[in-house]
């Protein structure tokens, strides 16, 4: 396999992603065109003159073609030039970018608790292999993964919030803390984003012990394991060599797309515990017709999610050097 | 010790027995308005056009499909082949079926009924409140009046003037004073339904206790089975259209319709297609069938890949090659050849898709761009519950595990439906 050979599977598998996002664009310009009523509705009002009106219209570049348009649309969308929010009257980027940091550290945090705690459980199941254990948490698992995140997460305020008081029950700190000490704000930040973490986290949980479970058990009857095994080898190395980074190639594809869900937002999640995250920020964005931010939002989630599928595919090549040849087709 | 079997149907005909046994007096109810009913039909036609409502059509097939029913387990029971073993979301499946198809003759209340908020508000599972009966201001004689009071008593309506709700209630000289929670009303005597110079009283039962509205949650979540049901199927069915067309297009044709729908599917995947979806609802109202339509299209990104998959590797099989040789036309092979080939992994698929739309459904509802608040939806209750989460636990506890047990439950037949198609895999 030569230098230039993996340099053009590289460029093609950029070229997908940029297509994919241009797709995305195109589809989110279309959208925004049929959807009822324009930008330049909002400053209608009985002392607008015609004339200003039409100023306003013209600024908003609603007086050119839809080609024009879409292609102006384009081009700031992909220089990174969404405008400015309808609500906030700030530049998008600003907008987004305050909120990006937590929504990173957040869904970072819970998707190490998700993936850790599922390989962990997976391993110690498999150890109790068929005994009381391993049925236990594959009953477990199959009956957490049919709770939906808004139901855990209102059962987890109940218990934790309303009758024991031991967390509170929304935002990310207690108004009025210290900024000067650094060790009190963590532990403050810490204190309030346990439950959100423990709730989020419990959602790709079964996932990925099923997930892992399953690799090992399939793995576990492979000819190479019982080569392995008759030549001697320790159990442990067989496990911990050759078992585990054979499982580990799938679920990283899968852990890649997973990732860059939970990086557009939890949802549901943050809802519930009023979180100033990507996914509420988006939402109100739709729902109060905020035009820019939306564009922006859907296209920065458009692009980790992008950026989180080629790191897993890295990976993978790292882990299984045959894969560079198909994986970029 | 031999262990009693229980199959599934005998299961099923249990709980129609049981409805019948316990909802006797109104299943002769409603037979009797619909022979009234029907006799409208034969005398004043304009009455009866005028007198259509699909609640009441509700109840005569909710009876129809009960004696129906019952009749079929009854007389086939024999050759019903029998699954073998007993389990517990065997059975949820029937009750959700039962539920979903006998909701009006499981609660016999309107989902929306609410009066006297400020005694039936926010009641604790199993509490009971008094209702006072008013006398009805007209006077019932004649026909359509005896038909008029018939369908009153059979389809319940959301309000109702001629009861209310009290706490307590004192007769001092020809009026009556009644207390409500705290607030004290009168009402001359005259007014009162009387039992032997008393006023009839009854007692009414919120099972699972009642929202902020006074609403009966368990009549709520009964109804709500059918919401998440219907858009289930519904988008469902829609995905699985819009899959398997798409899906076979770019199997047999390939070339560029493949790529382009390749990447329009590729486009689906990686994105969170929630916000799609919330966009589309934000920017074009929320509605029964609007929801139905944006999560039938959300959902055909799997069915399409199967398909896809499926139809190449058909391309290269001699019969189907020789359909085509023959001069078969695009539809005729896709019907008559490669349905019946995808047919396994389609139906699987399905399933577990049925799952997510349920639980995708009451997501949105959860947020507020559901069906609407015409409909009661389980997501929606859980979503009036959150503002009232220290004070009600129950309107939030209610629903959301009708919604863990049904996705179980579907989770659970989609698993029982790939072992019986695949029975390899589990070996």
């Amino acid at each position: 396999m030569n230098r230039s050979f993996i340099a053009l599977s590289f460029f093609k598998r950029g070229a997908t992603s940029v297509l994919i996002l241009f797709l995305t664009v195109s589809l989110l310009f279309v959208l925004v065109r049929i959807a009822p009523g324009d930008p330049s509705q909002k400053y209608l009002s009985p002392n607008l003159s015609p004339q200003l009106f039409e100023k306003v219209k013209s600024s908003f570049q609603l007086d050119k073609s839809i080609a024009e348009q879409y292609i102006s649309f384009v081009k700031n969308a992909f220089t990174g030039d969404f405008g400015v929010s309808y609500k906030y009257h700030r530049p998008v980027n600003e907008v987004i970018f305050e909120v990006l940091p937590f929504t990173i550290i957040f869904s970072l945090s819970a998707f190490a608790v998700q993936f850790v705690g599922g390989l962990v459980l997976a391993l110690w199941a498999f150890h109790n292999h068929k005994k009381f254990l391993d049925k236990f948490l594959s009953r477990g698992s199959i009956l957490l993964y049919a709770v939906p995140s808004f139901v855990s997460g209102l059962f987890f305020v109940y218990i934790f919030s309303v009758q024991l008081k031991l967390f509170p029950s929304s935002g990310i700190k207690t108004v009025g803390t210290l900024e000067e000490n650094i060790f009190l704000l963590g532990l403050d930040y810490l204190h309030h984003l346990f439950l959100p973490l423990v709730v989020l986290s419990l959602t790709g949980l079964p996932i990925y012990f099923k997930y892992f479970r399953q690799h090992f058990e399939e793995h576990q009857e492979k000819l190479y394991t019982i080569y392995l095994r008759a030549n001697g080898v320790a159990e442990n190395k067989i496990f911990s060599r050759h078992i585990i980074p054979n499982s580990l190639n799938s679920i990283i594809a899968y852990a890649g797309v997973d990732l860059g869900i939970l990086f557009s937002g939890a949802l549901i999640t943050e809802v519930i515990f009023s979180l100033p995250g990507m996914g509420r920020l988006t939402v109100n964005a739709i729902l109060e017709h905020d035009y820019p931010l939306i564009i922006g939002c859907t296209l920065t989630a458009g692009v980790l999610i992008i950026l989180t599928n080629l790191a897993a595919d890295l990976i993978r090549m790292k882990i299984d050097k045959r894969l560079i040849k198909g994986l970029i087709n | 010790m031999k262990r009693i079997r229980l199959s599934v149907f005998d299961f099923m005909l249990l709980l129609l027995l049981l409805t019948a046994i316990f909802r006797a007096s109104l299943l002769v109810k409603i037979g009797m308005l619909f022979i009234s009913y029907l006799a409208f039909w034969v005398t004043d036609f304009d009455k009866a056009i005028a007198q259509f409502s699909f609640g009441m059509i509700d109840y005569f097939c909710s009876l129809f499909m009960l004696v129906i029913i019952s009749l079929v387990l009854i007389l086939k029971r024999k050759k019903i082949k029998q699954p073998q073993s007993f389990s517990f979301l065997h059975n949820t499946a029937v009750v959700i079926l039962y539920v979903f198809l006998f909701a009006p003759l499981i609660t016999n209340n309107n989902y929306d009924f609410q009066k006297d908020l400020s005694v039936t508000q926010l009641l604790p599972p199993l509490s009971s409140t008094n209702v006072l009966h008013l006398k009805p201001h007209h006077a019932m004689a004649g026909q359509s009046e005896k038909f008029f009071s018939q369908k009153k008593e059979v389809v319940k309506a959301s309000f109702d003037e001629e009861i209310l709700f009290i706490d307590s209630f004192k007769i001092a000289d020809s009026t009556l004073s009644y207390f409500q929670n705290g607030m004290k009303n009168s009402l001359p005597l005259s007014a009162v339904e009387l039992i032997d110079g008393k006023p009839n009283i009854t007692t009414k039962i919120f099972f699972l206790g009642s929202d902020e509205l006074g609403r009966d949650i368990f009549t709520r979540i009964i109804y709500g089975t059918r919401i998440s049901m219907l858009v289930g199927v519904c988008a469902v069915v829609l995905s699985l259209l819009i899959g398997v067309l798409f899906g076979f297009i770019a199997g047999f044709y390939g070339g560029v319709i493949d790529i382009i729908l390749s990447r329009i599917n590729d486009m689906f995947l990686t994105f969170p297609i929630i916000f799609f979806v919330i966009l589309i609802l934000a920017f074009f109202g929320n509605s029964f069938t609007s929801v139905i339509v944006v999560l039938g299209f959300s959902g055909w990104m799997s069915l399409f890949r199967i398909v896809k998959g499926e139809v190449v590797s058909l391309n290269n099989k001699d019969y189907f090659i020789s359909a085509q040789q023959l001069g078969l036309s695009g539809t005729k092979l896709l019907l008559k050849e490669a349905l019946p080939v995808i047919a396994t992994p389609v139906i699987v698929n399905t399933v577990f898709q049925f799952g997510n739309v349920v639980l995708s459904e009451s997501a949105l509802s959860f947020l507020g761009l559901g069906v609407g608040s015409d409909y009661p939806s389980w997501g929606a209750m859980i979503n009036s519950g959150q503002a009232y989460l220290s004070q009600a636990w129950w309107m939030i506890f209610f629903p959301g595990f009708a919604i863990v047990l049904t996705i179980l439950t579907i989770n659970d037949f989609g698993k029982k439906v790939s072992r019986y198609f695949n029975p390899r895999l589990y070996e």
